[in-house]
């Protein structure tokens, strides 16, 4: 029985890091671009990203997800997206919009001093960003996205709402066949996933541990 | 002040879109023009669209796309799938490999994550048709194109064998102690009689609290009870007494589909030629079948 039931849970659980690992994808870059826009020095573009990031993270992410799956058919009776699809659009966009603001706070928290000096050494705004900020600015981002990344796993259980069968849904299912413990069993995975995660954090901070 | 401006309108705006998304009645979509969806990998989610097909005819809608998606949960007799084997059988899922058969599509099961959201899945076109043990509730009419009705249900007592000759009428229920799932239409039953129960999450845990002796008594779908319970199944000593209610099922189609006569055609001539009645007596519901 454990065996068939760890089957079935690591069938959803490729699922579950699929999702993770695509959303990441789309929503690293994804967040930069909006935390540039919310930065910008042309108000109209700053409002309206710090608009879509107040909605964004204002908002139930599963009420988002419903909203991207059901919406398109709903209001103008267009074909919809497929399950999976819609489920990393809606991770895509919160993450990136909770990316956004951590960019923002690592590329503030660089001292005005530091882009005089490379103005005074005759560097672009691109070269300092990228051989100044840049470095230092990953380097104070990584505990909060490691915040992130592992509520993002947990997270990923939400898209059983449109029926995508992830590990929690699939745990779910033993309930009708009068077994409990294989949904208490998926948090196993969970933590295997997020130690493996942690471990990664740690090792990626060591790496970092330059500019002392 | 005219940015302060311009950013209320914004958020206003999208509030307003927000808003609109989330009301949206089922429905709206109903008069649009069908999109053909090609099979899309990964959840099995077969909804992506295809070339734009301005044929109102939900029927011509389904065979041109060539799959007949089937919304249901997992719930036998109807529909689930056998122990090791990863294909849904059932008398539902039977019935509606038949009928796709019938209309020369493929058919596709879709395991609904969510049972309250079936009428939305319909008319967004995730799914074509609902078919799985299906109440018709005014709810559901008012919902859906209802079919005629193919089964009959109702709500059961099931107790021990040896119990079973002292509690044959709905006054003598009383003095047992109950387990039924929580929300359904046997606790609304009960709930009727006065009648307190222990919840559990679903009829399966209710007859396992009657079988292990937890409570005295449950109350379970009559077509389930008939499939579960007695002579030959995991249940050989527990019975059914008293029936509560009656109920009957039905399938559900897109509002104002002309699937909905299609199936009752399918119907009535596998009827005829017997099909409904072998499907039902190997699933052990023959006795709960309508005739058309």
């Amino acid at each position: 029985m454990l065996t068939t039931v760890t089957l079935t849970l690591l069938e959803g659980l490729l699922t579950t890091l699929e999702l993770f690992a695509l959303t990441l994808l789309l929503a690293l870059p994804l967040g930069l671009v909006i935390s540039f826009g919310s930065m910008s020095t042309f108000a109209p573009l700053r409002y309206l990203m710090k608009t879509i990031v107040w909605v964004i993270r204002g908002t139930p992410l599963m009420i988002q997800i419903l909203i991207i799956f059901y919406g398109p058919g709903l209001l103008f009776g267009l074909p919809l997206l497929p399950r999976f699809t819609a489920a990393l659009v809606s991770f895509a966009i919160n993450y990136a919009c909770y990316f956004s603001e951590i960019y923002r706070g690592g590329i503030q928290s660089v001292p005005q001093g530091q882009y005089e000096a490379g103005q005074v050494l005759g560097m672009t705004r691109s070269q300092i960003f990228f051989r100044i900020t840049l470095l230092q600015v990953i380097k104070r981002i990584v505990p909060p996205m490691s915040n992130e990344f592992i509520t993002l796993v947990k997270d990923t259980a939400l898209v059983r709402v449109i029926s995508v069968y992830e590990i929690i849904w699939m745990g779910e299912t033993f309930i009708k066949k009068g077994m409990i413990w294989p949904l208490f069993y998926t948090a196993v995975f969970y933590l295997v996933v997020n130690g493996i995660l942690t471990l990664l954090f740690g090792w990626v901070e060591q790496k970092l541990d330059y500019f002392k | 002040m005219k940015r302060k401006l311009l950013a209320l309108i914004l958020a206003l705006g999208l509030m307003g879109s927000l808003a609109a998304c989330s009301g949206g009645a089922p429905g709206g979509a109903a008069a649009t023009p069908a999109p053909a969806g090609t099979p899309a990998a990964q959840t099995g989610a077969p909804e992506a669209g295809g070339d734009q097909q301005a044929d109102d005819s939900d029927l011509a809608y389904v065979k041109d796309k060539g799959t007949l998606i089937v919304g249901m949960t997992d719930f036998a007799p109807m529909d689930y799938k056998a122990e090791g084997s990863d294909e849904w059988i059932g008398f539902d899922a039977d019935m509606a490999k038949a009928f796709a058969e019938s209309l020369g599509v493929q058919v596709e099961f879709l395991e609904l994550g969510n049972w309250d959201t079936k009428a939305i899945e319909l008319e967004t076109r995730a799914i074509d048709v609902v078919w799985n043990g299906m109440t018709l509730t005014e709810e559901v009419r008012s919902l859906m194109s209802v079919s005629e009705p193919y089964c009959l249900n109702g709500q059961v007592v099931v107790l021990p064998k040896d119990k079973a000759a002292d509690y044959t009428t709905v006054e003598s229920l009383s003095d047992l102690s109950f387990a039924v799932e929580n929300g359904s239409a046997g606790a609304e039953q009960l709930d009727e009689l006065n009648i307190s129960y222990t919840a559990t999450q679903n009829q399966a845990a209710a007859l396992m609290e009657v079988a292990s002796g937890a409570s005295d008594a449950c109350v379970i779908d009559l077509l389930m009870a008939g499939a579960m319970i007695g002579e030959g199944t995991s249940y050989p000593d527990l019975t059914y007494t008293v029936q509560l209610n009656s109920e009957e099922y039905g399938v559900g189609f897109r509002q104002g589909s002309d699937m909905t006569d299609a199936f009752n055609n399918f119907w009535k001539e596998a009827y005829a030629a017997g099909t409904v009645m072998e499907t039902a007596t190997t699933y052990g519901v023959q006795e709960s079948v309508l005739e058309p």
